[in-house]
């Protein structure tokens, strides 16, 4: 249990002094301005660098097949857009549906995680209980398995409780995640002050109280990574509905796209256009999440 | 936002303290006995049978450490597979870490009101779907039209980095370049996600201190390394063992830029696609099961050694 | 939420359901990949036509999602669709497992109707007990593509290319010269097409009947000994397949030459090579091999609910000459009904390929064809074959030794094929009670 190197905390024990002014200015070193530019270069050059594919996606939406797979590839936008949806939506008219399941799961599965999973990493972080460390070990060591090993069993648990087809198969076997407990201990362990916590136990709060008004709100960023990663890995699901979705319009997004591709010609540009409007949702998800995550919560700073 | 609320009223809390820790970790736990204790039962109980799925549940056969012996003894593909995929695992890795920590430094102190967009840019390749991946990635690696050799080629007239461009396109489906290329892929994937768990972190280290520090005449660098890096260890461990785990089940990535066959000699092939080639391919299930837990071993052993590193101090 | 129990085996057996409920609609399931769900769609119109009473639900997967969801279904007896598309690449492994009913049996009796289909179909849709598991929708037989101009630019002509392989490498060699181009996409084809030269029917390209590795046959060497000589005369792309670089290749005139199935040619007229139309030919493979490319094919698992209704589908799927010949319109889906074969459609000449009147050379094609067995580990020794071709192309290893290696990890990689086993409750084949036919028999 470590008090002393914490994760992300407001102000390190041991820290300069604060709220002393320092004294008198003193010549700071200036940094070359130079240097400053060349590394906004170089950073925005891997930027433009990592945009790259992402790029090539949206313009692949907007071409043929032929225009598409030729070298090189096409660099900017064509005018097939149109024609490209219009085949997308023919081939899978399922598509806004499947879109709105993936929708229902993803922020299903968040909330769910949100809540058990800060609950759970407040049980592992702040209590100590019989057993808890080969608990935690039990927990851990379910992160280690490969995904597709569970595909036959997951069918074999759904089919017997009557789920196949059903969202809920694809929300409550996901609505704790070993990867969220991990990501709260680790977090909560780190960032929450234990005399904090000691001092709402003795002002007789109980433990639910504690982690509702004493944890969840010092959670912040540890929260919008969650929500982050969990999101975007139910969206990105495929392996789970592929075992228990029966019906086409029952999909999610990634099954759906998936089921462009066979043995005759894949409309690339279909599948690009579905894969553009697939990623939207995933952007500003992330747009929300980063205002928590990078933005910060130095409003969260303790001040005791 | 005041943490702590004021005395609240002496009353009977909802959950009795002692039961407290039990009733919150039950979610997870009732979740988990449903639905993840027993696939974990069934894959080790499969380690030790033969079985090929499409002959029903019922034809399971008995065979003990078979499986084992033939996955660690004989199956000479599975060790080219374990091989690549540590291999690839530390190439990827290590610049996915080492480039992502100095850059979250960076963005965060000089781009301002632009930071969120940059990080953003970086953050895209993480959650581009794969099937574009695969589309996009198969043409920028081609030998002869590709992006990637195009710009090589324009590189190297540039007077000192063109000396260490190679001298040719570069044929990126042959063995000795495979894992390069599958490597690259990775670190594009995974280099933003890295950038905005330790940018995240950043974020809550006092600014009291780093102006403190900044006053007293430290460098950047020097803020770097002896502020932002001894703080952000904990993340760092975190971020280290996502990304142990990710990389050793590592699958997707190279399962598209090969086609699904791990390339020519295999060099491509990592041990979760030598997993699932196994179980779909040569219809041997419980084979593909003792390879899981085999790998199991060796994400814990790595996860062991990462805590030993750059875990918390006691 | 109705509870449903997860039935064994026997009592599945013993409480096969009707096919049609006593009250209200029944629901079929047909589940498929791209582009065989199209036929099943048009399949979908006519009958349901005929089938008011019935809804059929078609569901489509990824081509490899599809055989995963089947394989995980038929493994679990969940979700299992009524009626199931096999493609020829995974054929082995579904047809000699104990999943696929029986078609052979009553009510059934295919082989009263396997006669109308084309011939070398019923092998591979031969399965475990040597019954029928399967039944063939569409084929490819093998047609060898060229550019005729390129090759007239060489001053060659088809026959240079197909007469034998001798003088198909110097034709290769010829055109690289005169034009530039090469000959063909990847020595890897050229070992794909000598490994089937001169099989009979019964014999498997990997395995012989009884489960044995050929590998080390004289089949394999004379592939693999082409393949290298097409290497080392430069006379091959190195180019795979479906990669864009291969349709840029037809594009701008760098390959010349393609074997494939028939359906490439609406390929090249569709994406590939649209510019192009009238410069391509199509020849019978070199050498007098015959081969198919693929193949789709229908099965009833052995656990559907609805296994007559199921039949009913797959007779209009497959026995149909409309239906076949609809999808061969449409689809470019070379029928396996040897009735719609010879439909007047087949003689119609093909504007892309200059005029030719190329179906009747693939028909011909088709009919030459050997009756093979496949193996359920077919997959796996393709992939060891490729991988030691790969050694002998790249690396320069001894033809001899690679093919030794090959048989010594095919051998370990279905080390368990024939170990004997008690005979699975699966293996007893599993007779629903007589019942009336629903439909005429067409």
């Amino acid at each position: 249990m470590n008090t002393t190197s914490p994760l992300p905390v407001a102000s390190p024990p041991g820290a300069a002094p604060r709220g002393a002014a320092p004294a008198r200015p003193r010549a700071r070193r200036r940094e070359g301005r130079g240097a400053l530019v060349a590394g906004r270069v170089i950073v925005l050059a891997g930027a433009v660098v990592m945009l790259l594919p992402f790029w090539f996606m949206f313009v692949f939406a907007t071409h043929s097949n032929s225009e598409i797979l030729s070298m090189p590839p096409p660099l900017w936008f064509g005018s097939s857009l149109g024609d490209n949806l219009r085949e997308l939506l023919a081939r899978l008219p399922t598509f806004w549906q499947n879109l709105g399941w993936s929708f229902y799961v993803a922020l299903a599965t968040t909330l769910a995680n949100l809540v058990f999973c800060s609950l759970a990493g407040h049980a592992f972080a702040l209590l100590e209980f019989a057993g808890k460390e080969r608990f935690y070990a039990a927990v851990m060591m379910t992160m280690l398995l490969p995904a597709f090993l569970f595909m036959v069993p997951t069918a074999l648990t759904m089919s017997w409780l009557g789920w196949t087809n059903e969202e809920r198969a694809l929300i409550v076997p996901a609505a704790c995640s070993a990867l969220g407990i991990f990501l709260m201990r680790q977090y909560i362990e780190a960032a929450i002050p234990r005399d904090l916590v000691e001092a709402a136990r003795l002002d007789g709060c109980s433990e639910f109280a504690i982690w509702w008004r004493v944890v969840l709100p010092l959670l912040g960023p540890a929260l919008g990574t969650l929500a982050l990663i969990t999101f975007i890995g139910s969206w990105n699901n495929f392996i789970s509905p592929l075992v228990v979705m029966r019906d086409m319009d029952r999909y999610t997004l990634p099954l759906a796209l998936r089921s462009l591709q066979g043995s005759g010609q894949t409309p690339w540009g279909a599948l690009c256009a579905g894969a553009a409007i697939a990623v939207l949702p995933l952007l500003v998800m992330f747009a929300l999440a980063s205002r928590r995550l990078i933005d910060g919560l130095t409003a969260g700073a303790v001040k005791h | 936002m005041h943490a702590a609320a004021k005395t609240p009223h002496r009353r009977r809390p909802l959950i009795p303290a002692r039961w407290a820790p039990y009733v919150f970790i039950s979610p997870f736990f009732l979740l988990f006995a449903a639905f993840g204790l027993f696939p974990l039962l069934f894959s080790v109980a499969l380690a030790f049978h033969q079985w090929d799925p499409v002959g029903g549940v019922w034809s399971m056969r008995w065979v003990g450490l078979d499986n084992f012996a033939y996955a660690i003894a004989r199956d000479d593909w599975l060790r080219k597979a374990m091989f690549n995929t540590v291999w690839i695992a530390l190439v990827s890795g290590l610049p996915q870490h080492l480039v992502a920590l100095p850059l979250a430094w960076f963005l965060h102190r000089a781009f301002g009101r632009w930071r969120n967009a940059v990080v953003g840019a970086y953050f895209l390749p993480f959650i581009t779907s794969t099937v574009a991946i695969s589309l996009v990635f198969s043409s920028l690696f081609s030998k002869d039209f590709g992006l990637v050799n195009a710009a090589f080629s324009t590189l190297r007239q540039v007077p000192v980095l063109g000396w260490l461009m190679p001298g040719q396109a570069i044929d990126w489906s042959q063995p000795g370049y495979t894992k390069w290329m599958i490597s690259a892929v990775v670190f594009w994937r995974y280099v933003g996600w890295n950038t905005v768990l330790y940018l995240s972190a950043i974020q809550t280290i006092s600014p009291e201190l780093l102006e403190a520090a900044e006053i007293d005449g430290a460098s950047p660098r020097q803020r770097f390394l002896h502020i932002v890096l001894p703080l952000l260890r904990p993340m760092v461990f975190l971020a280290v063992t996502l990304s142990l785990i990710g990389n050793l089940q590592l699958f997707e990535e190279p399962f598209i830029l090969t086609g699904g066959t791990g390339g020519i000699d295999q060099a491509g092939k990592t041990a979760a696609m030598h997993m699932y080639a196994v179980a779909f391919m040569d219809g041997d299930f419980g084979t593909a099961s003792a390879v899981a837990w085999l790998l199991f071993l060796l994400i814990v052993g790595a996860t062991a050694i990462n805590k030993r590193l750059l875990g918390a101090r006691a | 939420m109705r509870r449903r129990a997860l039935l064994p085996l026997p009592l599945a057996c013993l409480a096969a359901r009707p096919a049609l409920a006593a009250t209200g609609r029944a629901t079929l399931t047909v589940a498929a990949f791209p582009d065989l769900d199209r036929s099943a769609r048009i399949a979908i119109e006519s009958w349901a036509a005929s089938h008011p009473q019935v809804d059929v639900r078609l569901t489509t997967r990824a081509f490899d999602d599809h055989h995963t969801a089947m394989t995980t279904a038929i493994a679990t007896g969940a979700n299992l669709p009524d009626v199931m598309a096999v493609d020829m690449d995974y054929l082995g492994k579904f047809t000699q497992a104990g999943g696929l009913e029986d078609l052979d049996a009553p009510p059934y009796d295919a082989r009263a109707v396997a006669p109308r289909l084309a011939r070398f179909t019923l092998g591979p849709a031969t399965g475990l007990g040597g019954k029928l598991r399967v039944l063939p929708a569409d084929i490819g037989p093998g047609a060898l593509f060229y550019r005729a101009d390129l090759l007239a630019r060489a001053g060659l002509v088809e026959d240079d290319l197909t007469r034998d392989w001798a003088s198909y490498v110097a034709a290769g060699v010829k055109l690289k010269q005169a034009t530039g181009a090469y000959l063909c996409a990847s020595a890897i084809d050229l070992k794909d097409i000598l490994i089937r030269a001169g099989l009979a029917d019964g014999e498997g390209v990997y395995f012989d009947a009884a489960g044995r590795p050929q590998v080390t046959s004289q089949r394999f060497v004379q592939a693999f000994t082409l393949a290298r000589a097409a290497r080392r005369a430069g006379i091959d792309a190195r180019i795979a397949a479906w990669s864009s670089e291969w349709s840029e290749g037809f594009r701008r005139d760098r390959v010349a030459t393609q074997m494939m199935g028939s359906w490439l040619a609406g390929h090249l007229k569709n994406w590939i090579a649209p510019a192009q139309s009238g410069l391509w030919r199509s020849a019978p493979l070199p050498a007098g091999v015959s081969a198919s490319w693929g193949g789709s094919f229908w099965a009833i698992p052995v656990r559907a609910e609805r296994k007559l209704l199921a039949w009913d589908f797959i007779r209009t799927l497959c026995l149909d000459r409309a239906q076949q010949l609809e999808a061969f319109r449409r689809l470019d889906a070379f029928p396996a009904l040897l009735a719609a074969q010879q439909d007047d459609y087949v003689a119609q000449p093909i504007a892309y390929l200059g005029g030719q009147a190329a179906r009747l050379q693939w028909r011909a094609a088709s009919e030459r064809v050997p009756a093979l067995h496949v193996d359920r580990y077919d997959q796996v020794a393709k992939a060891i074959v490729e991988a030691e071709l790969d050694q002998v192309l790249e690396h320069d290893k001894p033809i001899p030794q690679a093919l030794a290696d090959a048989r010594a990890a095919i051998e370990r990689r279905a080390r368990r094929h024939r170990a004997p086993r008690a005979p699975l409750l699966e293996d007893r084949p599993c007779t629903p009670p007589p019942r009336p036919r629903i439909a005429a028999a067409r």
